[in-house]
């Protein structure tokens, strides 16, 4: 069957990356203390420029492992932000187990944590009542460009992928759009969706389509090899 | 072959030594026992009373070994390495440590070399059998320093050749010496000042930096990567090889270096690079991995769990199962080799990280190893699909089956605290692994609810379950997505796209939910295989007979 999921995993080399970062992370200078400042000049690009760089990021980790005093804790913030950014990729936990063992009761660490958990668990709703509640997650987001807008479309895909039509005010609620009808028209137009009677339409893909198949055997020549041996000894 | 009448003859004059010996045997297996340390250290010292007293068949054997050293004759240095030296510790050093290096450089004209060698092995043991002091450790950490720098920094490539077996074990008690040293060290209760003064000067001494520099070195003094990309692509491979790689000594620790760095970056939780340093090697039957055994099951066991533990359970679930199938076939092969209870070890680790993957991600399986899965690990596999009570069964088999993670800093020695508390990282990465887990306890039961029916209100579907219909919306979404994986199609093994790995799925429409299974035809082809099989075997047996 054709593959195109809506889902798509971070780019092992995505295109944004210059070509100093890409030879620094390939070879041994990436354990060398002296580059983290290089990288995290690299993630502040990208959480100025809305890029997203898993590779990258996870070499600053490595490199706050074995040197923890180099580690910078907003640096630690900002690459979990970006990281929830690109659920339901693993990256955000890829993260987490590069971090010493304390660092998951960091209260701000422990904060992002629970944004995870919310966007894992499909809670958007209770997504966005606590962002919007606590200015703390705003502060921890405010780096990140363009971050409500990532999260927005990490929801979007998780519902393109389930729904083929779906209540626009579920939606609505789902994207933290309720108090700008227009700003969420403009928003399911912008993704190529219609409105009819207060339903979105989701056109069909991979993902949710939900076509019943048949699996057939496939039995490969080399499983046949010794029984045709058997018939040499006849 | 002389010589191997001539050391089962004498035994007889060693029996003397196993009396004495035997009078030191209090010793637990277990290892790093702190407790036993102490003791351990008396029957050292008394122990090195009786090292002059070698037996005259140990004796022979290091001669021998030796000469063979000089003369790079594998061959017989695969039997020595695998069966002598293994029998006569069976026979004599069960207990107690081989004999000093000190001890038997005369024997050996002091060669300096052949003592490093031998040193390797007699730390090896000590760790294995016995349970090794801080100054072993220490001193075992040098003698590993003395090797590699004897082959990394000689003048122009060293003429010495090994078994692969015995490269492969290098590199393999490298980092497992080196993990044991970070577990070791993170626990400073118990210790003794001495102890906590020596590692807090030592703190050089089997740090990550070194360990890795080791392996980064031989890999690029072998040049193996540019050898494996040319025996991928074609081109001269005298030439990619160049001075160093052409001898199989320096393209085996390369290879083995990549191996071991797969591991290295396991232990300290880094998936990704872990599989990255795997870019240039495919996993075939061809693989140079292939050819020791203890390496290929590790291989397969790192390769799965950092599979695992990127949530690409299907990709796991492959790699674990290619590599159990192979031990099931090949167990009448190494049931005789040092290592078979370490690879049957591995295979049950093995079966306990198939059966979290299975519960996460239902797969068809081969058909022994399912049948392999369902006798160990049948109770645990219906506890995991019992929703919040399965967790337990989850973490159980999680700490059972993880490597020993490695916290590579060790504690800050400042800090009156960390000399009561002990860092146990394996505790950090089973933590975030059951988090994930816990999204999805609610998904067997949710799934065989969808799977009698083909369309289905929401509304009716939250009452069977006794959940409000917005939890059940938010549950559906997490099967949704949960049931679509980064699998390996083809290229490099970090690499993958998103597939369906789950035979039913659904899609809503608004409040109605529209199901589809697909299901699987029979599958005819694997049973008659099977009895054609045994039918053969009967009738050969019969033939035997008649």
């Amino acid at each position: 069957m054709n593959n195109d999921s809506l889902l798509f995993p971070s780019p092992l080399i995505p295109p944004s990356r210059p070509e100093i970062i890409q030879s620094l992370i390939d070879g041994v200078d990436r354990y060398n203390p002296d580059n983290v400042s290089i990288l995290e000049e690299y993630l502040a690009v990208q959480l100025q420029n809305e890029e997203y760089d898993l590779m990258a990021n996870l070499a600053i980790l490595k490199l706050y492992q074995f040197n923890p005093h180099l580690v910078n804790e907003i640096v630690i913030h900002n690459i979990l932000v970006k990281a929830l950014t690109a659920i339901p990729n693993p990256d955000f936990n890829l993260c987490l187990y590069l971090l010493q063992e304390g660092a998951l009761n960091d209260e701000n660490v422990a904060k992002l944590i629970t944004l995870q958990q919310l966007l894992e668990q499909a809670r958007y709703q209770e997504f966005w009542d606590s962002f919007e509640k606590d200015e703390a997650y705003k502060e921890l987001a405010s780096e990140a460009i363009g971050f409500e807008n990532a999260i927005r479309k990490v929801i979007m895909t998780a519902i393109c992928m389930t729904y083929q039509s779906i209540s626009a005010d579920l939606l609505r609620s789902y994207l933290n759009f309720t108090n700008d009808d227009d700003e969420f028209e403009s928003y399911i137009k912008s993704r190529e969706l219609t409105i009819k009677d207060d339903v979105v339409i989701i056109p069909t893909n991979y993902d949710n389509e939900a076509k019943p198949t048949v699996i057939r055997e496939n039995i490969k020549f080399e499983q046949l090899t010794k029984v045709i041996g058997y018939s040499n000894e006849l | 072959m002389a010589y191997q009448e001539g050391y089962e003859e004498d035994i007889d004059l060693a029996e003397e030594i196993d009396l004495l010996a035997n009078e030191f045997t209090g010793v637990d297996e277990d290892l790093e026992e702190e407790a036993l340390q102490d003791q351990m250290q008396l029957q050292l010292m008394l122990q090195q009373q009786y090292a002059q007293e070698i037996p005259e068949v140990v004796k022979n054997f290091i001669i021998y070994f030796h000469r063979n050293i000089l003369e790079n004759n594998v061959y017989e240095l695969h039997g020595i390495y695998e069966n002598s030296f293994n029998r006569l510790t069976e026979k004599f050093y069960a207990k107690t440590p081989w004999p000093e290096a000190d001890y038997i450089a005369p024997m050996v004209n002091d060669d300096q070399v052949f003592l490093t060698l031998y040193r390797e092995l007699y730390y090896r043991h000590i760790y294995s059998k016995l349970s090794p002091t801080i100054e072993h450790r220490f001193h075992s950490y040098e003698n590993y320093c003395d090797l590699f720098n004897f082959i990394l920094n000689s003048d122009g490539p060293v003429s010495l050749e090994l078994p692969n077996q015995w490269l492969w074990d290098i590199i393999d008690e490298f980092i497992y010496q080196f993990q044991s040293f970070c577990n070791y060290r993170n626990r400073l209760k118990n210790k003794t000042d001495e102890e906590i003064a020596l590692l807090r000067e030592n703190i050089q001494v089997w740090s990550c930096y070194s360990v890795l520099n080791v392996l980064y070195s031989l890999i690029t003094k072998s040049r193996i990567t540019e050898q494996l990309l040319v025996s991928k692509h074609g081109g001269d491979m005298i030439e990619a090889a160049g001075e160093y790689g052409s001898r199989p000594l320096y393209k085996m620790l390369g290879y083995f270096s990549i191996i071991g760095l797969l591991r290295v970056h396991c232990l300290l939780g880094d998936y990704t690079l872990a599989l990255k340093m795997m870019d240039n090697i495919e996993l075939n039957k061809k693989a140079l991995f292939a050819r020791v055994t203890a390496c290929h099951v590790t291989t397969y066991y790192y390769v799965g769990f950092a599979y695992m533990m990127m949530r690409r359970y299907a990709d796991a679930i492959r790699a674990f199962s290619h590599i159990l199938v192979f031990i099931a076939r090949t167990k009448m092969y190494h049931t005789r080799s040092y290592q078979f209870d370490q690879i049957n070890k591995k295979g049950d680790q093995m079966y306990a990280l198939l059966a979290v993957c299975i519960a996460l991600c239902p797969t068809r399986l081969d058909e022994s190893i399912h049948t392999h899965l369902k006798e160990k690990y049948g109770d645990h596999s219906s506890k995991m699909q019992r929703g919040e009570e399965g967790l337990q069964t989850f973490e159980d088999l999680f700490l059972y089956a993880c490597p020993k993670f490695i916290s590579p800093n060790g504690p800050n020695f400042d800090d009156p605290n960390a000399l009561t508390q002990t860092i146990e990282p394996h505790h950090h990465h089973a933590k975030i692994f059951l988090s994930e887990v816990r999204h999805q306890i609610l998904i067997p039961t949710l799934r065989s609810y969808l799977r009698l029916y083909t369309t289905m209100g929401i509304d009716k579907l939250a009452a069977f379950l006794e959940i409000e219909a917005e939890e059940l919306r938010t549950q559906l979404l997490i099967v949704k997505q949960k049931s679509r994986q980064q699998k390996w199609i083809s290229g490099t093994l970090l690499e993958g796209e998103y597939v369906t790995t789950s035979d039913l799925d659904f899609c809503l429409k608004q409040d109605m939910i529209h199901i589809a299974e697909s299901k699987v035809g029979r599958r005819y082809g694997d049973w008659f295989l099977r009895n054609i099989n045994k039918f053969q075997d009967i009738l050969a047996g019969m033939n035997l007979r008649s």
